[in-house]
């Protein structure tokens, strides 16, 4: 590899005496031949990662896709069947009796619990930033941020293991009765009606996500919103505005770019979070809640649940292939999504994800 | 500039003090370590020094914990481990190869043996599933067969003072209290026992697709779940009116918790609780049991017997990697269902030894085992 570089490369240079440098001009091309093709190896590695991991998915979960068919996104159900049961061969596809795979409760939990974390990280995580560079004094500021960012690198188990003792059993005892019992009964807020539960359920797996993506969305905010130039800000509090109309008609449209890009990181980390959710969602596979106490599950979290039956199950494996398939295109399509949303919002004024 | 650099001096200043404590942390161990290695290091020069791993289930844990501590102080060239961490992953991982031993209240399935074909269970131990619950009052056992408990599971009977449960138990003092049934988060032997209670009870409303060690629990109910029998007793007695399916070896943990303990009614129609006498008399009804060990002990029509007994299984390979491997692993089977019966071992978790005929079907089963 490193070899055919410097032969392309000083071939020219070699001729004309005047652009040959004294000594060394050899490992210079060399090493600069070699950083090429490293820089090249890596620039390409990831994509054939990707490429790789979607291939040996696919390869894998064909006879579950041809098993389950449209029912995976259609259906509620989601049994390994009579495990002690004969074994059936339908069509070359060996499954156990009575099995069903429908992901559809899985789909609708990840999602309804990324939404209720981002529904309630963004605006809290984008008020934490104004405030911390905005409003308090240094020092102060400069502490928060710091437990700020120890936060983020709190591991997600022991932000279950917080959400499984405390948070939730807090929540249903004190908190939930009383909207339960209050919540007015109106498209959308009678969701929040019925049983509060017991702590574990999709209120609070929202609730343990958001706490894990504050710090991210946060951190990343508080850094755009330094980047902010003065003289705006500066014109805006000359025109007489007050500090709030400030941020709400001159730093927050400067960054919104930027705030759209930090919460596609959030929103990654919660589709994808699984130890924490699994350990609070309360683990019902066929369960699309109807309110939002009830007890659900996410895709991570029954992968990392049920993989043990998975394995020893004829069709188990080939299924979990397919579900991490559709999490990671759930992923990728927030991913993309979000670019183009980016792309939209920021027009051709400001650069592309800006401040990221 | 200044803030960052004053940020980076912190942050230099605070991995000092993680050193010290991964330092304090690495030389507690390495001086409880150094105490124990000469013994351990002899051990291994001795002779061939075996590892035996084991994980699985958390009703056995218990029990493979005393057998762990008691067999590596006799034998000290066969180091054995264990963990518990339900059945499904001990199946799971003895069929893998991760471990030697996968311990199961389960017997192999057809859909596991038709995936490993190389895997064998062997009995070791009779145990029984209690069923648990948190209700303020309630001084005597309360009593449920099948259909209720069927009921309460898939959501149709909500609260303690339901008629159905009512019906069952005359003279109790039920309160209006809303029932949360518990059931465990990860694939159980216990869910699978408990499971094929309710589909023996009634097979109308508990289907024998829904039986198995990972269920899809109906949504009916206020469920909760929970991770390893220890979760079990932990969640229940947080909460007032849970309802759960605990294991027997759990009992002494489960009258700490204050959770009373259910009498469930046999195939003759009769309550009874996991005593001594109900479990044999339960054992005796069933007939012989096959060659491979594997036999469901549901729902016995003995009058006395106690509705939701099993043995508890070792999973292992046939075909063993090494002779050494193979021969450590032979004589510790062999001793758990010997000595390890012991009742100093068993009845400290409620187990039942093996009866003669079910000895020398395991018997056979640990010969059965090669390299």
């Amino acid at each position: 590899m490193a070899t055919s570089a410097p032969a392309a490369g000083p071939g020219g240079g070699a001729g004309n005496p005047l652009l040959r440098r004294p000594g060394g001009t050899r490992s210079r091309f060399r090493f600069s031949g070699f950083i090429r093709w490293a820089g090249l190896g890596g620039a390409i590695i990831p994509l054939l990662l990707l490429a790789f991991i979607l291939i040996v998915l696919l390869i894998e979960a064909i006879p579950a896709i041809k098993f389950n068919g449209l029912t995976f996104f259609t259906g509620s159900t989601w049994t390994f069947g009579a495990q002690y049961g004969q074994p059936i061969d339908s069509g070359g596809i060996v499954h156990q009796p009575g099995e069903s795979f429908g992901a559809l409760p899985q789909i609708v939990g990840t999602l309804e619990s990324s939404a209720i974390a981002l529904i309630i990280g963004i605006p809290v995580s984008v008020g934490a930033a104004l405030m911390i560079v905005e409003r308090l004094p240094k020092r102060l500021a400069h502490t928060l941020g710091l437990f700020l960012e120890m936060l983020a690198g709190v591991p997600s188990v022991v932000i279950g293991l917080f959400g499984a003792l405390t948070f939730g059993p807090f929540l249903a005892h004190h908190i939930t009765p009383w909207i339960a019992s209050h919540a007015p009964d109106v498209p959308v807020l009678s969701f929040f009606r019925g049983d509060p539960g017991q702590g574990q359920g999709l209120l609070t797996s929202g609730l343990i996500l958001a706490i894990m993506i504050i710090p991210i969305v946060a951190s990343t905010t508080r850094d755009l919103i330094r980047g902010v130039p003065i003289l705006p800000r500066e014109g805006a509090i000359a025109l007489g505005m007050s500090d709030f109309e400030c941020a709400r008609r001159v730093t927050l449209p400067w960054i919104s770019t930027g705030i759209v890009g930090a919460s596609v990181l959030g929103l990654g980390r919660a589709l994808g979070e699984t130890i924490a959710v699994a350990m609070v969602a309360g683990g019902n596979l066929s369960q699309i809640p109807s309110n939002i106490y009830q007890s659900m599950d996410t895709i991570a979290a029954n992968i990392v649940q049920n993989l043990d039956a998975a394995i020893t199950n004829p069709l188990g494996t080939r299924t979990y292939a397919e579900l991490a398939l559709v999490l990671l295109i759930i992923t990728l399509a927030a991913n993309i999504l979000a670019r183009l949303m980016v792309r939209r919002v920021s027009g051709t004024a400001l650069p592309v994800g800006r401040g990221l | 500039m200044a803030k960052k650099i004053r940020m980076a001096t912190a942050a230099a200043a605070m991995v000092p003090l993680a050193l010290l404590a991964a330092a304090c942390g690495s030389s507690g161990g390495g001086s409880s370590s150094g105490s124990s290695s000469s013994p351990s290091a002899a051990a291994s020069s001795s002779s061939n020094g075996v590892s035996l791993t084991e994980t699985g289930s958390t009703l056995v844990f218990p029990l493979f914990g005393a057998w762990q501590t008691a067999y590596n102080t006799d034998v000290t060239d066969v180091t054995i481990t264990g963990s518990g961490t339900g059945s499904g992953t001990g199946i799971a991982d003895a069929a893998t190869g991760t471990v030697t031993m996968g311990a199961s209240d389960a017997y192999l399935s057809s859909s596991d043996i038709s995936q490993y074909p190389g895997l064998i269970n062997i009995p070791v131990a009779v145990a029984s599933l209690m069923v648990n619950y948190n209700v303020p009052g309630i001084k005597k056992p309360l009593n449920f067969d099948g259909k209720t408990l069927a009921g309460i599971y898939t959501g149709k009977i909500k609260m303690w003072n339901d008629p159905a449960i009512k019906a069952q138990n005359p003279g109790q003092n039920l309160p209006a209290l809303k029932i949360t049934t518990l059931h465990r988060a990860e694939s159980s032997g216990s869910t699978f026992l408990f499971t094929s209670y309710l589909n023996a009870q009634d097979p109308a409303d508990w289907p024998v697709t829904a039986v198995g060690t990972t269920v899809s629990w109906p949504s009916g109910a206020a469920a909760q779940a929970e991770t390893g029998s220890g979760g079990m007793v932990t969640g229940c007695q947080s909460i007032k009116g849970c309802i759960a399916y605990i294991g027997i070896s759990y009992l002494s943990k489960t009258q700490d918790a204050g959770l009373g303990e259910a009498a469930l009614a046999n195939k003759a129609g009769k309550f009874t609780q996991p005593t001594s006498d109900a479990i044999s008399a339960a054992l005796a009804s069933f007939g012989t049991i096959p060659a491979s060990g594997s036999q469901s002990l549901i729902n016995t029509s003995d009058p006395k017997g106690y509705p939701i007994i099993n043995y508890e299984y070792m999973i292992v390979k046939k075909q063993q990697a090494s002779a050494g491997v193979a021969d450590a692993l032979k004589a510790f089977l062999k001793w758990t269902i010997t000595d390890g019966a012991d009742p100093k071992f068993l009845d400290a978790v409620g187990f039942e030894p093996l009866p003669d005929s079910v000895a020398t079907v395991s018997q056979n089963l640990i010969s059965s085992i090669s390299s």
